[in-house]
């Protein structure tokens, strides 16, 4: 599928996905080895992202399990439709059918409601699908059992049936925002990647790829004052997502550089807690735009003299 | 590309640096340094960026090992890629690393030592006071053998109504609260129509994690016995619950109390931090613990019981922000302060005043009495 690493740069970026060379290098060997890829990083830094841009370069079903406390081998990976099965019977009942064939069949194939895992391992489609297992972190240790047989040898098995193998290896992502370590086990099974906030110019890439209407110049302010935001201290600091957001907001009010009054407006965007909110307020906006930009500056100084 | 003849000895380097992945802390095992020969074979080893990429997601899991994992592959892999397939004696790099390692590892340490304990020294001629504090004294120092014991039962009854809660998945129990329709199906698929029996269930119980930190300056110093027989006690309850002291600085001891014992464990702590029964700097405690061990101790479920009188001599608004950033990371927030079972005290000093708002339970305990008093109004609110 990719041909190189460089292909997986390129190829994600007509995507709209600015991949950077770890992040491309980790899913050209994920690819080629067959492994899934663990995602960590903090929110709003496009760790779904990579799953849905995949799906699109594969040109194939995004199959998603959202994670949560509770999750279980039900809704994880199959059921069986009970409704049908009682329906079944009657049906053989009423068709008069001997004692010893009625129910003989209820347990097979056509009675098994498939979840995202199941789908995942029967997916018969021309490419292997994308399997997104998002946030496993929420999830509790119960649930990692199961995924475990899942993510090794890509079967499931359900005792009335018997062991279903996959047909087709699906590329397999699973996201955390690290609110606890997973186990070992599975870790063991996946190729590791921490996804950080980006760089000043990987940013402006980002910008200009996903919001391509906004100018040069209110990019570049946007970018500055994202960096100065992550290097300080808030309860949640500002992700990709929201510059992107910020950067359309920008734009449907046609502002064409930061002024102290518009980024007040829309603090909403980038800042999604009120301790946060206020806490910038209280050191003034004009001066945090001010500082953005003497950041800005020294950024490309340094940028000059490499 | 690699040619054949040398890699024999490329694998040596990968293994040798796993070793050296294995002893600064990171966990390698041999199914990742598989893995990390496979990828060998995808890529250009010479690209040291991509070599780079390689190694670090198959040899690291955790975030934490990043940091030592770029150490060590900087120290390792220092040199040039293309003199690397010269045969280079393993055990010098090794030795050099160790040193490297050693180096690194132990001088910021030392340094933040000296730091705390020239600011303990400072501190430690100012404890925090209160007028109550002899009576309080007489209270506990008056426990007999017989009345610890019995606190110490009723420690574990209130660490017992901590521990269980409800969790949301459910299993199966004849006279259970709910209807449980899978198992309804299932029963009476074969008795058709007639007859319906209900399946029952219930939500099962799940142990909560529980995390202490206890207040070992000096206004607290005279209820050093009742802290050390309250952790013993949850000890038992809940072995694996997480034990953290603070006075002017945070230390965690859940890793000494392992292999220790309580006293042992306050012991070797208090060998280690110089102002030990000296002053209290609450809030800038709760941002350490908050910037460095809440990540790895709390989960969402987690219950934190603060013991602690509240005298507090550090900054409020900080404190302020600290509580408040507790707050969102735990379940429950129970203080327990000694002081609050005196006749007339009013939670007025700063420290409590400031912490008050963000509490879910603010408790007295300084004797028998108040103990039975809390297991009381936990059983009848804790769900």
């Amino acid at each position: 599928m990719f041909k190189s690493i460089e292909d997986v740069e390129k190829q994600f970026a007509g995507e709209g996905y600015i991949a950077d060379r770890t992040l491309a290098t980790t899913v050209y060997l994920a690819i080629a080895l067959g492994k899934p890829i663990f995602l960590e990083g903090e929110p709003g830094v496009g760790k779904t992202e990579v799953a849905k841009v995949m799906a699109s370069i594969m040109n194939t079903e995004l199959i998603r399990l959202q994670c949560y406390e509770g999750l279980d081998a039900n809704t994880a990976l199959y059921e069986w439709n009970y409704p049908r099965q009682m329906l079944e019977l009657r049906l053989e009942e009423a068709r008069g059918e001997s004692k010893e064939d009625i129910g003989g069949n209820i347990f097979g194939p056509d009675f098994l409601l498939d979840r995202p895992l199941l789908k995942a391992i029967q997916y018969e489609g021309e490419n292997p699908p994308v399997l997104l297992i998002d946030e496993v972190d929420r999830s509790d240790e119960e649930f990692e059992a199961f995924l475990l047989e899942v993510l090794s040898d890509f079967q499931i098995t359900i005792p009335e049936i018997g062991t279903i193998k996959a047909k087709q290896i699906p590329f397999v992502v699973l996201t955390s925002n690290r609110t606890r370590e997973l186990h070992d086990a599975l870790k063991r099974r996946c190729l590791y990647l921490w996804i950080d906030y980006p760089t000043f110019e990987k940013e402006m890439d980002i910008v200009a790829s996903r919001v391509p209407d906004v100018q040069d110049e209110l990019a570049r302010q946007i970018c500055g004052f994202m960096q100065l935001l992550r290097s300080r201290d808030f309860y949640k600091k500002p992700g990709v997502a929201e510059t992107i957001d910020w950067a359309l907001a920008l734009i449907t009010m046609g502002s064409e550089d930061l002024d102290p009054a518009v980024v007040d407006a829309t603090l909403g965007c980038i800042l999604k807690y009120k301790e946060d909110i206020e806490k910038i307020q209280e050191d003034g906006i004009p001066q945090v735009i001010e500082k953005a930009r003497m950041l800005r500056e020294r950024m490309a100084r340094q940028t000059a003299k490499a | 590309m690699l040619m054949n003849t040398k890699s024999g000895s490329m694998l040596n380097q990968v293994v040798g640096f796993s070793r050296a992945l294995h002893r600064a802390g990171v966990e390698v095992n041999s199914g990742n340094v598989i893995d990390m020969c496979h990828c060998m074979g995808y890529i250009e080893v010479q690209n040291r960026p991509d070599f780079y990429a390689a190694a670090r997601a198959t040899l690291v899991s955790r975030f934490d090992d990043l940091e030592i994992f770029d150490t060590v592959f900087n120290s390792f892999w220092g040199m040039p890629m293309d003199t690397l397939e010269m045969d280079v004696p393993q055990e010098v790099d090794d030795a050099d690393l160790m040193d490297m390692l050693e180096e690194g590892g132990e001088d910021p340490d030392s340094m933040q030592q000296e730091d705390d304990a020239a600011e303990g020294e400072g501190d430690s001629d100012e404890p925090g006071w209160s007028p109550d504090e002899m009576l309080l004294k007489k209270d506990l120092a008056a426990m007999s053998d017989k009345e610890i014991e019995q606190a110490r039962k009723v420690i574990a009854e209130i660490v017992n109504i901590i521990a269980n809660r409800r969790s949301r998945r459910r299993v199966p129990e004849n006279r259970g609260a709910e209807i449980d329709f899978r198992r309804t199906w299932r029963k009476n698929a074969a008795m058709g129509p007639d007859g319906v029996e209900l399946a029952r269930r219930r939500r099962r119980i799940k142990k909560t994690k529980l995390m202490v930190l206890c207040d070992v300056s000096g206004s607290m110093d005279c209820y050093s016995r009742f802290m050390i027989q309250f952790i013993y006690a949850v000890k038992k309850e809940i072995p694996d619950v997480e034990v953290g002291v603070f006075s002017t600085r945070m230390t965690v001891i859940s890793r000494l109390l392992k292999t220790k014992s309580v006293e042992e464990s306050l012991r070797e702590v208090a060998d280690e931090v110089h102002d030990w029964a000296g002053g209290t700097d609450i809030g800038s405690c709760i941002r350490d613990f908050n910037e460095f061990f809440a990540r790895d101790m709390l989960r969402s479920k987690t219950v934190m019981m603060i013991v602690s009188d509240g005298w507090d001599r550090g900054d409020t608004g900080l404190m302020r922000q600290e509580m408040e950033r507790l707050r969102r990371r735990v379940h429950k927030l129970i203080w327990l302060n000694p002081l609050l079972g005196s006749p007339g005290y009013q939670p007025l000093c700063l420290g409590m005043k400031t912490a008050l708002p963000y509490l879910d339970y603010f408790m007295a305990a300084h004797n028998l009495e108040s103990l039975i008093e809390l297991a009381k109004t936990l059983r009848s609110v804790w769900r």
